[in-house]
């Protein structure tokens, strides 16, 4: 624990220099969690069980800066992310991608999975898959909150926070966040946890400083 | 019901984030997660238009609509103790059997799971049988078609209720529309009979063993343990294999007394119900991959008739699932049941009941994950006289929370 708080604490003064150094803005703080699910029972009510469950992730939030204007130099999104299937479990169960992202499901195992969402900003069903066949993928091209279930397993749940903005970052599952290389001015920071848990503050950035935003914010 | 259609298109909208927050609320855990009780159900409104007598297992001489509600109550106790209980009202097990109405707990068990892989689990309670596929998957919401197969549907000339006198009597009753309050099917849906099973899956092997108070043709009120007893029992399994997550196959079995008490009285002397039984021997298999699901099940089944000697039939069908869209999904059903034949009491056989083949065909739309519509197309044709649904419009509503 002290080596992780020694770690986190270099780091913290690695990236501020880093910011200083360039004239960009960067802020930090934690988003309070809610407390890890419960291990989610399966109710297969006319067969066994097939394959061993994991336990759900432990929550973590997504926190973004909203209104900042684009770099200069921004692209599109081209990368693939990965969001597999395993032990009838998303994971990662929750994850943030620029608009135009493709993210690819692998299923990690021995029996059919499915993703489906019918969520505004994807709307997408990908049929039943196999473990060792080409993982199906979706391009996100619209931002929203992308729900992911699986018809085959009810319980199965994960989000696709798809962004229009290159400022986003996912915190750890202490609620500890920290986003970099922002531009300076007056704009609004969000974090968001899931359909009934958000929270936004404002936020004023200025070049070459690190702000401090915690979530919830004082009242 | 296109009107109905745009309508529930619109309610889905508005209502989703409800049904989410009601789905949600309806289930609690205890702090440490021991105790867990999720409640759950299916609102079902059908309608059925028919050109004929209804077929298979809807009563009634007409057009009827039918409304239902289900209820769901699983609760997990620790990884080892399981329990569901169903409740349904509507206007009866089948579609219109009790037209003023009906309320029932349609199944209630108790699972106990000693090892968490489900190599084995114990059952006791009234539950569906473990007899062929079809049962798995007999829940409006999963169901791409609003009736059941032929195979657990169609009545034919048996009955558990007397024996018949004669075996020109028994032949005769091809020649009149179903009586449905005495006839039974081979299977009767998904048959919530009670008593106890064995099952599990070890490797890529899945069995399932039960012992049964009723027939799997039974009808819904000899089903509970208070209707009849285990006197003259049933014995039920199915052994399956999966050799990958594509393919599985399976052979099943059943055995016993299909006679109700009250065909004591006329059962030949020195027999009782007990002697006479039905023996049924079925195999399915299924495969799905990407946007396609297809199911086939084929069963044989002996009843021996008292008078009369041994009635056998034979009956299949084929199913194909189809996604063309997240929402928006095609089935068709081929089936078909043949009937042997039986000595006429004047030297020569009969078919003791009329071979009928039927094809189905539907479309369904998913609103959302808890809006579903279906719209169903059936054209049968049984051979005689007596044609009973031979074109059958469906339509069905389902709201899952």
């Amino acid at each position: 624990m002290q080596l992780t708080r020694i770690t986190t604490a270099v780091a913290l003064l690695l990236g501020t220099l880093v910011a200083a150094a360039q004239g960009t803005a960067s802020v930090e703080g934690t988003v309070t969690l809610p407390k890890p699910p419960s291990q989610v029972k399966i109710n297969p009510r006319y067969a066994a069980q097939a394959g061993a469950l994991l336990p759900p992730e432990p929550p973590t939030a997504v926190v973004f800066l909203e209104g900042a204007p684009l770099p200069a130099d921004d692209k599109p999104a081209t990368n693939v992310v990965q969001v597999a299937q395993k032990g009838m479990q998303f994971g990662p169960g929750l994850i943030a991608v620029r608009k135009g992202t493709r993210v690819e499901f692998p299923n990690g195992d021995d029996f059919y999975h499915n993703v489906f969402s019918y969520s505004k900003a994807k709307r997408f069903d990908l049929g039943r898959f196999l473990k060792d066949e080409k993982p199906a993928a979706v391009t996100f091209d619209q931002p929203g909150v992308v729900k992911l279930y699986c018809e085959i397993h009810e319980h199965m749940r994960g989000s696709v926070v798809v962004l229009d903005t290159p400022y986003f970052v996912k915190s750890d599952t202490n609620g500890v966040y920290r986003l970099t290389g922002l531009p300076a001015g007056q704009f609004k920071l969000k974090a968001w946890i899931d359909d009934k848990i958000s929270f936004e503050q404002p936020v004023e950035l200025k070049p070459g400083a690190a702000s401090r935003v915690n979530f919830p914010g004082s009242p | 019901m296109l009107v109905l259609l745009l309508a529930a298109s619109q309610l889905a909208n508005a209502q989703e984030a409800l049904l989410q927050r009601l789905d949600d609320a309806l289930t609690y855990q205890s702090s440490g997660g021991l105790f867990r009780s999720d409640l759950s159900g299916l609102v079902d409104v059908e309608g059925y238009f028919i050109d004929h007598r209804p077929p298979g297992l809807l009563f009634g001489n007409a057009d009827l609509f039918n409304p239902r509600l289900s209820l769901f109550l699983d609760t997990h106790l620790g990884s080892q103790f399981y329990s569901l209980v169903q409740f349904r009202a509507d206007r009866g097990f089948d579609p219109r059997a009790m037209p003023d109405g009906d309320a029932r707990f349609d199944e209630y068990l108790l699972r106990w799971t000693p090892w968490e892989d489900g190599r084995l689990n114990v059952q006791v309670g009234k539950f569906a049988t473990v007899f062929g596929k079809w049962v798995q998957r007999h829940d409006s919401w999963q169901n791409p078609f609003i009736t059941a197969p032929l195979a657990y549907e169609n009545v034919t000339t048996i009955t558990d209720q007397a024996a018949p006198g004669t075996r020109a009597a028994f032949l005769g009753r091809r020649n009149v529309a179903d009586t449905k309050a005495t006839w039974l099917p081979v299977v009767w849906g998904p048959a919530y009979t009670s008593g106890a099973s064995v099952f599990g899956q070890l490797d890529k092997f899945d069995y399932a063993f039960e012992f049964k108070n009723a027939s799997i043709s039974s009808r819904p009120n000899a089903w509970d343990a208070k209707d009849l007893g285990w006197e003259n029992p049933t014995v039920s399994a199915r052994l399956a294999h999966t050799p990958n997550a594509a393919w599985n196959y399976g052979v099943s079995a059943s055995h016993g007394a299909y006679l109700l008490p009250a065909a004591d009285a006329t059962v030949p002397g020195g027999y009782s119900r007990s002697s006479y039984r039905q023996t049924t021997i079925g195999t399915d298999l299924s495969w799905s991959h990407h946007g396609w699901q297809v199911w086939g099940e084929a069963m044989v089944a002996r009843f021996q008739v008292p008078n009369v000697g041994n009635a056998d039939t034979f009956t299949y069908f084929v199913e194909a699932k189809y996604k063309f869209t997240p929402s928006l999904f095609a089935a068709v059903r081929w089936n078909q049941q043949l009937f042997d034949t039986v000595p006429d009491g004047a030297g020569g056989a009969q078919h003791w009941d009329r071979n009928i083949f039927r094809v189905d065909t539907a479309l369904s739309y998913r609103f959302t994950r808890h809006l579903q519509g279906k719209l169903q197309y059936s054209l049968s044709h049984e051979n005689g006289p007596v044609q009973q649904g031979e074109q059958l419009w469906a339509a069905q509503l389902t709201v899952k929370f």
